[in-house]
């Protein structure tokens, strides 16, 4: 790894190095998986997850400002990082007491209104259960803010990566000069391009329609200025990401998505774990497989275990599980152990480990294109509403392309699917017209695998939402009580209004509603998307004010 | 069947709060049977898309005494419903940007006082002590009623629920009310997107619907639907106990039980023509901008979702209350200007007596709905519409 000046920063008291451009989560993350917060309400030990900034498994307060994601902050000289939700701290937590009292969970919804005299101790003392971390001073404001960057294009690109950049150089071979915006720096500059690095688009509104179409894309750079992009097309090319999978603790650290395993392990480094499960029988886990080498203790799938898989598995000697469940995580604090079973009745066993990557689905990044108005379509074989999109990029929206994976494009494949947008947008191709998706397809081997869990015991919590720290159990008996639906249980349970906004817990939620409330995934509904896409600092979004003014009424 | 009974005493239109409280009332009356219908599921309209704000804080007696005793029965909504809705009563705080408008709440306090509410009259410094870290140079005061409160709607709404299919409500979610059928200038039925259902009585409870409603039924009311937008931020520890209020620009915010803070203000949208449109680009950056201009601190916070919702609102802030005198048996409960939640526990009193065609303990004036066909100059108004 290419080591600039050295930055140093504090963490609590604890003075630390971090290499130039290096993350605090990268910096941490060199003496192993950190663990930086506890959880809301049960306080249980949390550790990073996705690895890209949208769960809460690394926030830490930097210099003042609440929330802020370890694995995206990359430290600056003098930083003053703590950790939070946490006393004394996020390893030794004196409040996770409350995840032991109450191993059945705390009913927010009923309890706490007897006796009248102690309601008011009853609010303080739930009130400091929410939320992680105290307001941000004025020093943490004053820092992240500035001037708006506004933008206005012919074409716009979210998304730098292999489909993002094929479109982009396309694009420029036309004679567009097209803006390349991506979340991370541009690790792909396509000349002719405009790049907007460190720039995370988080609001894309319907166009404006007719001869005048235009888009007015919000975002901001990190870390506060606001961004706007005006453009009279987009081309949204944001991937896809890493599915959670819920079994027994799996918000434990140590559980992490393939995404964190490959981004903490690059080629030629020691694998960040001991002995590691990976699960999944695909080529994400032929990736994971690769990359983690020795490390790799077992292959566990919900289903079948692919030939590639199979093989570098038995090259480095670790066994393969196909077709089982994933039943437990077990350990105090980070995981040391899994508790696995055959499916079909097969017997249940343990495999020791220091980790567990789940890598057995991805799904669509496609926020942005439910913001926007195109339309989505369940897809069984996904297991999720995907956005609909014809072989050229187009959605139903006007002007509006998707590129690489998030347009079903096959990995390997994604720059020929950004070309093939980039024509679209050249040719100015119409939207898809509104109209019934394709025939269902079989379902997804996750259905069938979630009704067989299901079925087994459970012991301790299953945390099905864990930014907001919401239990399977409250799932269910929302079902259980006659409220369904997805829209009704989000809003019985909390499921899925966290930080994370859903993201990792709402795809999973679909699939268990299916079979507690005994109707297809599709009837279940979905969550109307809220912008902005991941949360986005007001000071960015106060400085973008003279960019949108009211409307003028007559 | 279509619906549990072929005829029903009363069929509510609209299960959000005001809807269920009055459906509540009724059955608890022994009225007969009562049907609810709502075109969505349960707090899909204005009682789900609130920001949970309960004032006593008006500047006429009539909204005050039902805000009252709205409030009294919010904090007794735990043992006769049994769900928790957090009620905290952290207090309002009406801002004063001048010397002005601080003197215009002036006969506010002293209405409140009269009526046993003893809200204070406050200096920078009190304000400064209540708003961690708000711009001192913004404000010169502010008014304050410290039982004033937030509540956490959702429970609110699903304890109402619970409690009328317990006492026997038909409850029918996911059916629209088209209109209804009129016999001999009286109510004969409804008609619904699941077929008609016989009924002497329709109660207008659908609140940023309710308009269309009373349209349908061929009746020409002034409630106008208007969007407005609401945001929340990222959750944090606990930081402000009231709800604070800005008259200028219709700002208000508080921090929930969950520690998010969630607030909105008046962006000016074409009234009505809006349905179904995502918040606007427009709200959230002047919702930003106001935030941050205020309490600049929460510039480094993020927004983490925002939505829409419509308020049913009326030209002179009070809603409408009873029987239209136009058609027998249609009885509005609607017109509550973004209030209804904040009222409805007493407002549904007056409703539920409207439709038992017993008296009403408030004033005509101001709440008839006859009273548009009287000049507005010679009518009150209650105009502090806000938060």
């Amino acid at each position: 790894m290419a080591r600039g000046p050295v930055a140093r920063f504090r963490l609590g008291r604890r003075a630390l190095e971090a290499a130039d451009g290096e993350t605090v989560l990268g910096a941490l993350a060199r003496r192993g998986l950190p663990n930086v917060v506890r959880s809301v309400r049960y306080h249980r030990p949390r550790g990073p997850f996705c690895g890209t900034g949208d769960c809460t498994g690394c926030l830490v307060r930097v210099n003042g400002r609440p929330n802020v994601r370890a694995c995206r902050h990359e430290v600056v000289d003098g930083d003053r990082v703590e950790t939070d939700n946490a006393w004394p701290s996020p390893r030794f937590d004196l409040l996770g007491a409350i995840d032991l009292l109450f191993p059945s969970g705390i009913d927010t919804l009923h309890g706490f209104r007897r006796p009248r005299f102690a309601v008011g101790a009853y609010q303080r003392v739930i009130r400091r259960l929410a939320g992680y971390s105290a307001a941000p001073t004025d020093a943490a404001a004053a820092a992240i803010a500035g001037p708006l960057r506004r933008y206005d294009v012919d074409v716009a690109i979210v998304g730098a990566g292999p489909a993002g950049a094929g479109a982009a150089e396309r694009l420029v071979a036309g004679g567009v000069r097209p803006l390349l915006v991506d979340r991370d720096r541009t690790s792909v500059p396509v000349p002719g391009a405009e790049a907007l690095a460190r720039t995370t688009v988080t609001y894309v509104p319907p166009p404006s329609t007719g001869a005048d179409r235009r888009f007015d894309v919000l975002g901001f750079e990190a870390p506060g200025l606001g961004v706007v992009v005006r453009c009279r097309s987009l081309v949204v090319a944001t991937g896809s990401y890493d599915a959670s999978l819920l079994f027994g603790g799996s918000d434990r650290p140590g559980v992490v998505a393939a995404e964190l395993a490959l981004r903490l392990s690059p080629p030629g480094t020691p694998s960040p774990f001991r002995r590691v499960v990976v699960f999944g029988g695909g080529a994400r886990a032929k990736a994971v497989v690769d990359r983690l080498g020795a490390s790799v203790a077992a292959v566990v799938a919900p289903g079948e275990i692919g030939p590639d898989v199979a093989r570098a598995a038995s090259d480095l000697g670790a066994p393969l599980y196909p077709r089982t469940l994933l039943l437990a995580a077990a350990g105090r604090g980070r995981v040391r152990s899994v508790a696995l079973k055959g499916r079909g009745g097969g017997p249940r066993f343990h495999v020791r480990c220091d980790g567990i990557v789940l890598a057995h689905r991805r799904l669509p990044n496609g926020r942005l294109l439910q913001q926007a108005g195109a339309a989505t379509e369940w897809r069984a074989d996904v297991g999720a509403h995907v956005p609909r999109v014809d072989p050229g990029g187009a959605t139903t929206v006007a002007g509006l392309f998707v590129a690489g994976s998030l347009a079903g494009a096959a990995p390997g494949e994604s720059r020929a699917s950004g070309e093939r947008a980039a024509d679209a947008v050249l040719a100015a191709a119409p939207p898809l017209a509104p109209g019934p998706g394709p025939a269902d397809a079989a379902p997804g081997e996750l259905e069938g695998y979630y009704r067989e869990l299901l079925r087994e015991p459970r012991h301790g919590k299953w945390i099905a939402c864990p930014c907001e720290d919401v239990l399977l159990d409250e799932v269910e008996r929302a079902a259980r009580t006659g409220y369904t639906g997805v829209e009704v249980v989000k809003r019985y349970t909390g499921l899925g209004t966290g930080l994370c906004q859903g993201r990792y817990c709402l795809p999973d939620a679909l699939l268990l509603l299916s079979i507690l409330e005994r109707r297809p995934p599709a009837e279940v509904g979905t969550i109307t998307p809220r912008p902005p896409a991941v949360p986005m600092p007001l000071a960015a979004l106060a400085a973008l004010s003279e960019e949108f003014p009211p409307e003028v009424v007559p | 069947m279509t619906f549990e009974r072929d005829r029903y005493r009363a069929v509510v239109v609209g299960a959000g709060i005001v809807g269920l409280f009055t459906a509540y009332r009724l059955a608890r009356a022994g009225a007969g049977p009562i049907l609810v219908v709502d075109r969505g599921f349960l707090s899909n309209g204005g009682s789900g898309r609130n920001g949970g704000g309960v004032r006593q804080q008006w500047e006429t007696r009539s909204t005050v005494r039902l805000a009252r005793e709205s409030v009294a029965a919010y904090r007794g909504f735990g043992r006769e419903f049994g769900f928790n809705i957090w009620f905290r009563q952290g207090g309002y705080l009406f801002l004063a940007e001048t010397d002005a408008e601080l003197d215009r709440l002036e006969p506010v306090r002293r209405l409140l006082a009269a009526e046993g509410l003893p809200a204070r009259r406050l200096g920078v410094d009190d304000v400064a002590a209540l708003v961690p870290g708000i711009d001192r140079t913004a404000i010169v005061g502010g008014s304050y009623l410290g039982s004033d409160g937030t509540l956490y709607p959702f429970p609110a709404v699903w304890g109402v629920y619970e409690a009328v299919r317990a006492l026997g409500v038909d409850v029918a979610l996911g059916v629209e009310a088209l209109g209804v059928t009129v016999r001999d200038g009286a109510v004969a039925a409804v008609v619904t997107s699941r077929g008609p259902v016989a009924t002497g009585t329709v109660v207008n409870a659908a609140g940023g619907w309710s308009g269309e409603l009373s349209r349908r039924a061929g009746l020409d009311v002034p409630n106008v639907a208007t969007r407005h937008e609401i945001l929340a931020t990222e959750p944090m520890k606990p930081f402000l106990d009231p709800m604070v209020v800005r008259a200028r620009d219709g700002l208000y915010f508080s921090q929930t039980m969950r520690g998010e803070l969630v607030g909105g203000l008046t962006v000016p949208h074409a009234p009505g023509t809006a349905r179904g449109v995502p918040s606007s680009p427009t709200f959230l950056v002047t919702m930003a901008r106001a935030l941050v201009g205020l309490v600049p601190r929460l510039g480094a916070l993020g927004v983490l979702r925002a939505w829409t919702g419509f308020y049913d609102d009326t030209p002179d802030g009070f809603p409408v209350i009873g029987e239209d005198p136009r058609l027998r048996g249609f009885v509005h409960a609607n017109g509550f200007g973004g209030h209804g939640f904040m009222l409805a526990p007493a407002a549904s009193r007056r409703i539920a007596a409207a439709v038992l065609d017993e008296p009403i303990d408030l004033d005509p004036s101001e709440c008839s709905p006859a009273r548009f066909t009287t000049p507005a100059a010679a009518r009150p108004a209650e105009r502090l519409q806000l938060g």
